[in-house]
């Protein structure tokens, strides 16, 4: 497990991708907020023409170092993935090109004059041109303690950038009106957003390439926007999912034996897709698993609460035969289901299939038959409803009214004591 | 023996403009084309199929889902080669897929593609624009690991950008061609209806024409028409042919036929540039330039100039209008 940490060979791979991920990720979480998460995309594949464009203009000029091409490359990307913003807001503002047709377009042509640049080079400077297939994929097994340095650097501003505006940015994002009103310079906040979303592309395209790089800006703060709703816990999530991401995309790299040889940035991607599948589908409130467990566990009371309704309506007495004619229920789950109310002290056993209701049971069925009664009495004498019609809106509601709203209800239309055909409510004690 | 070889770019144009003459009188056979012409040939008809493809992604608003699909289309190449491999074998080399494995394909990346992004918006709730990032970034990063795995070449990476249109042939100009005849049939049975479904909903669902049908057929033909040409271009410069010329159209058009007519107009005069420059490059300043690159580096150069000249023309225009305006009072 420890493994990437220990290991000299891997320890700067694995270390350099953990701290642009990181980059990546909390920026990615400032581009989602605004719904802008594509344009991430656009400024990566951007970024291409750049990174080819520096090493040519370095090759001409220095010799090889793979320190200064980190660097120049870096530069490079930069100022071409800023082009591509401008180039973006410049189509929109005067030509009124949409804002995907504007996105695709850049992101297209970039790639293709990166690429046109690319294969010359291929011809007169090989050796850097190898270096720049590094950043179509990313490839971090080459990387080396230097690169760790500057990448390390770089995600340290970024994380101090974000930290330091994080009110400005939070009531940016989030009340834009309100930000104006106090006077926050709201167009140069915005601009710094995407210049830092630029810079950390321009840092994480190393580790997971052009391509992908916008995989690594939105999948972790996805991951992150299913477990919470608050900006700072947005971010540190995000955070922790990136770089846990890059942690295990390389640990898998590594671990797999020759023949499975895979690149790590299409690794790092997955894991990065994995943790946000699994967050939404298990996160605690938002999750699918748990939304659709609520629901069935709603459904479960509603249908418990039903049967007690009709019990108490029939007497006291209630068998499975006359629930089903009355529910579409299948009998053995109605079995079980009676079981179970018994159990939790709703009902007590008869005779054979013959239950009673409790004192408890009593008292819930009058409650549900009260909140029945006043919802059609409110429905009636209020909202004018047709008193037909009343009695489906009530069967719903009368599972929902919360005490607070019953008490709200009871004052707003008097105490009734009838509802609208004539059947006595229930005064109805808590339970 | 190239004839093209040691030509300069200027003269390109009278040669290949002389042979294709021959080639139509029948005094020049199939099999006696230069690989330029055949490039040529190749980049002309995606060039037309995105045209036609293009102009309603870009009028429909559909440029992303045609950026999405183009990402994904690996994964249904990956899985259409490896499905239909044992049956027809490898020919053509890597990931060359015949029409049958072409039509599953894309019919199969279409599916998954707008299945899983609607999931995603639909049953996770997560917003329209995360959803399909995540999507095409994870499908194309499954679709990379997949190719690596299976075809054990480590050039495959930068082919499936960059395309490798030196390694076209007939079979691909027959494959491009069908594609493109597709297209065009369907232009030609449902070219109203498009335009219906693309510019009024309400009145397309009062007329009882089925808006989900077209939004799913459009999806085939990007994916059908993506697959096509990402042998010669590559996966993400085929977005190019899908935007650059309709985009440089627009200026001088707001009707849709036109827009694909010029705007197939415009792929065939960059293919002819490209191919040539390509040539003149290399065998006159030994300058080995990527066709495909330079092909979409000339799209957008169009693009760039013909926007430049709008501009000056709408400033001349408002600066006319300003002097005879002053010259009423």
């Amino acid at each position: 497990m420890l493994k990437p940490f220990l290991d000299p060979v891997l320890f700067a791979p694995t270390l350099g991708s953990m701290l642009m991920c990181l980059a990546s990720s909390l920026v990615g979480v400032l581009v989602f907020v605004r719904k802008r998460s594509l344009l991430g995309e656009t400024l990566s594949h951007a970024a291409y023409p750049g990174v080819i464009i520096s090493l040519f203009v370095t090759a001409l000029f220095f010799a090889y170092s793979e320190e200064l091409i980190a660097i120049v490359v870096l530069v490079g990307a930069l100022i071409t993935s800023l082009l591509g913003l401008y180039a973006i807001d410049f189509l929109k503002r005067k030509f009124r090109i949409y804002d995907d047709a504007a996105l695709t377009f850049i992101l297209a042509s970039f790639l293709g004059v990166g690429i046109l640049f690319a294969s010359h080079i291929q011809q007169s400077h090989a050796l850097w041109y190898r270096q720049s297939l590094l950043f179509l994929y990313g490839q971090v097994a080459t990387m080396r303690e230097g690169h760790v340095v500057i990448y390390g650097v770089l995600a340290l501003l970024v994380v101090l950038f974000v930290s330091i505006c994080y009110h400005s940015l939070l009531s940016l994002n989030f009340d834009r009106i309100y930000s104006r009103s106090i006077g926050m310079r709201t167009k140069l906040l915005d601009m710094l957003t995407f210049w830092l979303l630029a810079f950390a592309i321009v840092i994480g395209i190393r580790s997971v390439g052009v391509i992908l790089m916008s995989g690594m800006l939105i999948a972790p703060a996805i991951a992150a926007k299913a477990l919470t709703h608050k900006l700072s816990k947005l971010l540190f999530l995000a955070a922790l999912f990136g770089v846990l991401s890059a942690y295990l995309g390389n640990l898998i790299t590594f671990a797999l034996p020759l023949q499975f040889a895979v690149p790590t940035g299409p690794a790092i991607v997955l894991v990065a897709t994995g943790f946000a599948l699994l967050s939404l589908l298990f996160a605690p409130e938002e999750g699918l698993v748990n939304r659709f467990l609520r629901v069935a566990k709603f459904a479960r009371e509603r249908r418990m609460e039903n049967i007690l309704k009709l019990a108490w309506k029939k007497g006291q007495l209630i068998s499975a035969r006359e629930v089903i004619a009355h529910f579409p229920l299948n009998a053995l789950y109605l079995k079980f289901f009676f079981q179970k109310m018994v159990r939790q002290g709703w009902l007590s056993k008869e005779t054979k299939g013959v239950y009673r209701l409790t004192e408890d049971g009593v008292r819930r069925a009058e409650r549900i038959v009260r909140l029945h009664r006043l919802w059609e009495v409110y429905l009636f004498d209020f909202l004018g409803v047709s008193s037909e019609r009343v009695h489906g809106s009530a069967c719903e509601m009368e599972h929902i009214i919360t005490p607070e709203l019953e008490d709200k209800l009871s004052l707003l239309l008097g105490d009734p004591k009838t509802d609208p055909h004539a059947q006595p409510i229930p005064s109805g004690d808590r339970l | 023996m190239n004839p093209y070889w040691g030509q300069s770019f200027f003269s390109f144009f009278p040669l290949f403009f002389y042979r294709m003459g021959l080639l139509l009188t029948g005094r020049l056979s199939l099999s006696e084309l230069a690989p330029d012409e055949l490039q040529i040939f190749a980049l002309s008809l995606i060039g037309f199929s995105c045209a036609i493809v293009g102009t309603f992604l870009v009028v429909r608003k559909m440029t992303m889902l045609a950026n999405s699909l183009s990402h994904t289309i690996l994964v249904g190449i990956v899985i259409a080669f490896l499905v239909c491999q044992p049956f027809v074998g490898k020919e053509g080399g890597p990931l060359f897929l015949n029409l049958g494995s072409l039509l599953i394909a894309s019919l199969f990346t279409a599916l998954l593609t707008s299945f899983l992004t609607e999931g995603m918006v639909k049953v996770f709730k997560v917003q329209e624009d995360a959803s399909i990032g995540l999507v095409f970034t994870s499908l194309f990063a499954l679709g990379v690991i997949l190719v690596t795995l299976f075809t054990r070449n480590a050039h495959i990476g930068a082919e499936i950008i960059m395309g490798n249109i030196d390694a076209v042939g007939f079979k691909d100009i027959k494959l491009l061609l069908w594609i493109f005849l597709a297209n065009l049939l369907l232009l030609l049975l449902f070219g109203s209806r498009m335009v219906i479904t693309s510019f009024d909903e309400r009145f397309a669902k009062t007329v009882g024409i089925s808006l989900a049908l077209f939004h799913y057929l459009m999806m085939i033909q990007v994916a059908a028409t993506s697959i096509g040409g990402f042998r010669a271009v590559g996966v993400v410069m085929i977005l190019a042919l899908f935007t650059a010329p309709i985009l440089t159209a627009r200026f001088f058009t707001n009707k849709i036929f036109p827009t694909i007519f010029l705007s197939g107009f415009i792929s065939f005069i960059g293919a002819l540039a490209a191919v040539a420059s390509s040539r003149s490059l290399l065998s006159n300043f030994e300058m080995a330039l990527s066709t495909s690159g330079l092909f979409v580096a000339l799209l957008f150069l169009f693009f760039i100039l013909t926007a430049m000249v709008k501009c000056i023309q709408f400033r001349r225009r408002k600066s006319h209008e300003y002097s005879l305006s002053c010259r009423l009072r």
